[in-house]
């Protein structure tokens, strides 16, 4: 009964109208938990965690750059996964959320690149190397700026959109590469340092501002997904009987 | 209280970008949205003939 009151609520999501709603209704309160989570990190991490005895300061971009590059490796997890959703069964909100993760996470990744040189240029005394795991970063940067040209290159969105998809799925091939490039290659990047499985290599009184950032940044990229979508749900609808509603609501 | 931090000028520039593609991510959608919404009011209102055009 309960699976079926749940599925129900599921399909019910593949709607406009309803999903247009559910962005409205979910949308502040993540971008409020993101804001918290993102003030008490950042407080953590500039006011309360002792400098690092070899790195001094400078460690602390790390509380930027780490949960990044998780949300960027994430956000295309999550953008795989509503891409093989939207090519099998075509819902169309699904897709719409596929298309809108893009850009996030390209933002996500392109953070991480660049806070890595800032920390680069004073730790290893260049702002990049072409190790594998930079390249690998910058080349899921390529990925996420390529499905977004994809999309925008069609003028018919559900077309542009499958196809983007499909692309979506070929780049994921890009993610395990991104992770165990530092196993698999000698590399000027170090090695996982914090585990989730196993002991971290990190001191403990430095993991708190980085489960803040990482949770922060987390709701602040469902925040922006769902404000995303709802826009473009709202650009591709405009002829449809709900926006009318919508519009009504608002004027 | 500003922290006097070794390597200030990186760190405070990664803090800065963290600060700005948030922002950015932010208000992007909130200005896309508004344009939309203006621009279906104004689709609304030529259709229902209470199109007010202040140069006419």
């Amino acid at each position: 009964m309960n699976f079926h009151r749940f599925k129900v609520a599921f399909h019910r999501l593949g709607s406009p109208p309803t999903f247009h709603k559910l962005c409205r209704l979910l949308s502040p309160w993540l971008w409020a938990g993101f804001l918290v989570c993102a003030l008490v990190g950042i407080y953590q991490a500039l006011y309360l965690v002792p400098p690092d005895y070899q790195q001094g300061d400078s460690y602390r971009i790390l509380f930027i750059h780490v949960p990044a590059a998780w949300q960027a490796m994430a956000g295309y997890l999550v953008m795989t996964v509503l891409a093989v959703i939207a090519l099998v069964w075509r819902i169309r909100t699904v897709e719409i959320m596929a298309m809108a993760a893009a850009p996030i996470g390209a933002a996500f990744t392109a953070l991480c690149l660049a806070t890595g040189s800032l920390w680069g240029k004073p730790m290893w005394g260049t702002w990049w190397a072409w190790d594998a795991r930079l390249t690998s970063m910058l080349v899921l940067l390529f990925i996420y700026l390529g499905i977004m040209g994809l999309y925008a290159a069609f003028e018919d969105r559900r077309k542009g959109a499958r196809v983007a998809c499909i692309l979506v799925l070929v780049g994921l091939v890009n993610i395990p590469l991104i992770h165990f490039s530092v196993e698999w290659w000698t590399t000027l990047h170090q090695g996982a340092t914090i585990r989730l499985f196993g002991e971290s290599r990190m001191h403990p009184s430095m993991l708190p501002p980085l489960i803040w950032m990482t949770i922060g940044v987390k709701l602040m990229f469902g925040a922006a997904l769902l404000d995303r979508a709802r826009n473009d749900l709202l650009d591709q609808d405009r002829r449809k009987h709900w926006i009318r509603e919508v519009i009504g609501d608002k004027a | 209280m500003i922290p006097q931090l070794d390597y200030a000028f990186y760190v405070w520039t990664s803090y800065g970008l963290f600060a700005l593609i948030m922002t950015w991510q932010f208000l992007q959608p909130r200005l896309r949205r508004r344009r939309i919404m203006a621009e279906l009011r104004e689709e609304r209102a030529l259709e229902t003939g209470g199109y007010d055009d202040a140069d006419a």
